[in-house]
Formats: structure tokens, sequence, C-alpha cells
């Protein structure tokens, strides 16, 4: 304790004891509860409102995910966006994956909650249309934990859920060129990813592009299967940007850096 | 806490001489007094601030909102232009979205007619916030006014003159082969014309993303320069993988 501060409650205290007032503490007591309600007051507000703005892409703060711990980015640039054939297979960097070549239909993603494993190829297109994809391992997140993540997706634009079997965390998080991996479903993170990401101009390529799924083409309620072995020397590779210099999985070694 | 404090401190108190009690001089407002207001002014001053710092903080949103930035001639030349322009497009892509038998193009098209009428829904609802006519009057890409640009320098650079058709745009008759075709010709009139209508857009679009004032507008040029190439390289593969040829780029 600074002394300056005991020496002046000594004062105070020996004034006290000299007065023969009764001593004020109804006073104070009551000075501090309108304190303490005053504060709770702005207190309650000023999180609400930084949490809002914070996390809310604008001209000046283009990419809010930066101030998102764990936040893992990738640049897949203009060109490495070629569209393949649905009997292709892409060679992603990452798994889930969050951007590179993908096929030429889009997943439904309009608060879809898909209960078995999507392939990769559709899943990565609707990140390029602006999508938030959480997946979850599904030995790991069962019963209310995956309740939580289905409640937070249904009847929301642009999110969709699904398991992913072997996934090296219990819940990941993906949109176009942004992966958080998290093990807690109430972790708060998750509001913040979504609100930084979501459908957020600066960094989805496609801007106003669909998440619906147009029917004979793509049948969210028999999405095509994940398929869990990985990719051969055939699949298709990160820099494939399609147009006619590389066929989609012809096997020509691309060339370097892309 | 406070309390246990100060009655330890209380206790010590007594135990010294009180030579400090003589300083206070009679007849001035008792120490305890001063305290006690001292302590409920401070805290009404501090609890008024609080309040007022959380409401300031509630208005702050509104009062934001009621500034509303004004578009520059290139914004709204590029929002006018650019809507007619991508209408089109949502036409051609309606068309083979219903029409065609074959997966790969239906998917294409659906997916350029939908991003397409969104983008033209922005645009749209941009000059509406800035008071502007929602269709230009007159010729289009007036407002492309630095002759220093990429797609100016060949002669259809517009300048202020304008042009009466924009570049890749497909023409009344155009259409109407693309509407009297079926089956594999129709697929690929549809993507021979979507690729062209692709590329005329792009000048517009690098100018606008150079050019314009506003953030957001400058933004979706970008965008549209970056997803229109990518898409334009597909439409390209789905044209050779037919056995046809893209029509020679417009000029």
């Amino acid at each position: 304790m600074p002394s300056g501060k005991s020496s002046k409650a000594v004062r105070n205290a020996r004034s006290v004891v000299t007065s023969t007032k009764p001593k004020p503490w109804g006073t104070v007591a009551a000075v501090l509860a309108v304190l303490v309600f005053a504060g709770g007051i702005f207190y309650y507000l000023f999180t609400r409102y930084e949490d809002r703005r914070a996390y809310t892409p604008t001209a000046d703060n283009r990419d809010p995910s930066t101030q998102i711990e764990g936040v893992v980015t990738q640049d897949y640039g203009e060109a490495n966006r070629g569209h393949v054939g649905p009997d292709k297979r892409v060679a992603y960097d990452h798994s889930p994956p969050f951007g590179g070549p993908h096929d030429a239909t889009w997943a439904a993603c309009n608060g879809e909650v898909y209960e078995t494993a999507v392939r990769n190829e559709n899943m990565v297109h609707a990140l390029e249309h602006g999508a938030v994809w959480i997946t979850y391992n599904p030995d790991n997140v069962t019963g209310p934990a995956l309740q939580s993540l289905r409640d937070r997706v249904q009847g929301q634009n642009h999110l969709m859920l699904s398991p992913y079997p072997g996934l090296d965390s219990p819940i990941s998080l993906q949109s176009w060129g942004h992966q958080l991996k998290l093990t807690d479903p109430a972790d708060k993170r998750i509001d913040q990813f979504i609100q930084s990401l979501r459908l957020n101009q600066y960094t989805y390529p496609e801007i106003g592009a669909s998440c619906d799924a147009l029917t004979g083409v793509f049948d969210p309620a028999m999405p095509p299967p994940f398929v869990a072995e990985p990719p051969g020397p055939d699949a298709v590779p990160m820099n494939f940007a399609g147009g006619l210099d590389l066929e989609p999985g012809d096997g020509t070694t691309p060339p370097p850096g892309g | 806490m406070n309390h246990t404090v100060a009655e330890t401190i209380i206790e010590t108190g007594q135990g010294g001489v009180g030579p400090r009690s003589a300083e206070a001089p009679a007849g001035a407002p008792r120490p305890a007094a001063r305290w006690t207001r001292l302590v409920v002014v401070a805290g009404a001053v501090l609890a008024v601030l609080l309040l007022g710092a959380a409401l300031g903080m509630s208005l702050q949103r509104g009062l934001g909102a009621a500034a509303q930035p004004e578009g520059g001639a290139v914004d709204v030349g590029f929002a006018q232009d650019m809507s007619v322009h991508h209408r089109q497009a949502v036409l051609m892509a309606g068309l083979a979205r219903d029409r065609s038998a074959d997966p790969a193009i239906r998917s294409i098209a659906f997916d350029i007619e939908t991003s397409q009428l969104e983008q033209v829904g922005r645009m749209q609802g941009w000059l509406s916030l800035w008071n502007a006519a929602p269709v230009p009057t007159g010729r289009y890409m007036t407002w492309m006014t630095d002759p220093a640009m990429p797609g100016m320098t060949h002669g259809s650079g517009p300048g202020t003159a304008g042009v009466a058709t924009m570049p890749g745009m497909a023409s009344p008759a155009d259409l109407e082969r693309l509407r009297a075709s079926g089956g594999t010709q129709f697929d690929v009139l549809f993507l021979q014309l979507m690729l062209r209508h692709h590329q005329g857009g792009v000048p517009m679009a690098t100018y606008t993303a150079q050019h314009a004032e506003t953030a957001q507008v400058r933004n979706l040029a970008e965008k549209i320069v970056i997803s229109q190439g990518a898409e334009s390289e597909y439409l390209a593969q789905l044209i050779t993988q037919r056995g046809a040829q893209p029509l020679p780029p417009p000029s």
C-alpha cells in the first residue's frame, strides 16, 4: 500500500474518531451503488458496441479476422481458381481446404446442415461465394455440442456445417483464405470469425454469388460424398487456373510458383 | 475491506497522541462532512460521465449514418453502365440455365446469372443513395476520360464522346440466333457470346478500380476484373472441349 494513501486514511480515520457525527457509510454505499449501476450500463453497451464495431469489415478495416487469435490465412491469389469436373480431385494444401481450384458446382450454403461429409471440391466453391464452412470431427463433437453448432447454422445465410472425418481438432472454421481450429463449441471466436468473414466483400472473390443449389445439378439431400483417401498423382494441382494451357488432371507438371 | 482497514487505523490512531485534532480550526466544516460531500460530488460526476458516454455510443451509429457520401462521376457512370452490361449477361445466362441440357453449362450460367443480378442490385442501391439516375441517358462510357488507361488506347477509347454500344454486348441479331438455336449449337453459341461479353466488361471495371472515389465501388470493380477473368478461362476451356473456337475479342 502506498504510504501517501495510508497517511491520508489515517488522517481521515482520526477525523472520524474525533467527530461526534455518525460515520457516513450509508452515503458512501449509496454513491457506490449509483456508480456500480452507471458503470454496469456503460460496460454492457461498450462491449456490445465494441464487438460489433471491431469485427465488422469496413473500407478502413477490411479484414477484422486479423484480430482473432489463431486464424491461419493463405492468399489464393487471382488465378488459382480453376473449375474442375465432378470426377476430378484437387490436391489441396490444407485440411479441411479453404481455397484453390474447385468443382464447377458449388455446395448449397444457405444455412445448410449436412449430416454426412461432403466432397471438398464442392465445399471450396461455396467458400468462393462468401460462405463460412463449419466442420467438426464426428468422433469428438456429439450430443449437445453438435446441437449447438446446428443451432448456429440453421436458418442462417451463407453458413454451412458438415462432419469432417479425421479432422485434427474438434472444430474447424473455413472462409476463403482463412481457417480457425478450435475445441470449444462455445468459443466466442466462432462468432467473431463469422462476423469478420461471412460475405466480407473484401475477402471473398465472387461478390454477390449465390448459395442456392441449382436443381438437377446439386442436391443438398444427397451431396457428393467426401473422399477420405489422399488424392493421387493425377490430382489437379493447386495452381490450376482453368483455361486451355492445362487440362484438369492430365498429369502435366504445373509451372513453378503460381 | 475498507472497513477493516479503517478500523485498524482507528485503533492505532487512538493509541497515539492526537495533535492533529487540534489542527481543525473551530467553525470550519468538519473534515468528515467535507469528505462525504467530496465523495458524493465525485460519484455523481463520474456517474453522469459514464451514462453520457454510454448514450453517446448508442447514438453514434445513427448520427454516422446521416452523413451520406456522394458518388463521383466515375462511380455513378460505372454503376449505371455496368448495370446495363450485367443485365444482358443475366438475360443470356437465364436462357442457358433454362435451355441447356449440359450440367456444366447450366451450372456456370446459374452462377453468372445470380452473381451479376446481385451486383446490379448493389449498384442500383448506390445510385439510389447518391440521388443519381438508375440508367444512363445517351451514350455509354462517357465517364472514362483518362486516355492513359489500358483498354482505351485502341480505337474504341470512348473518352467524353462515349459509345453507343459497350464492348462485348451481344447484338439483337446475336440474341436472335441464340434463341433460335438448340442442342450443342446453343451451348457453344452461349459460351462464345458470354466469353466475349466478359472480355468487353474488363476495360470499364479496370478503369473504375483505379479511378472511382468510393472504396466499395473500387473494390467491386476490382473483384469483377479478377472473377470474370477466372470465369473467362473456364468459358474458353468449355468452348475448346466442344471443338469450337472463341469469337474474336471485342475491339
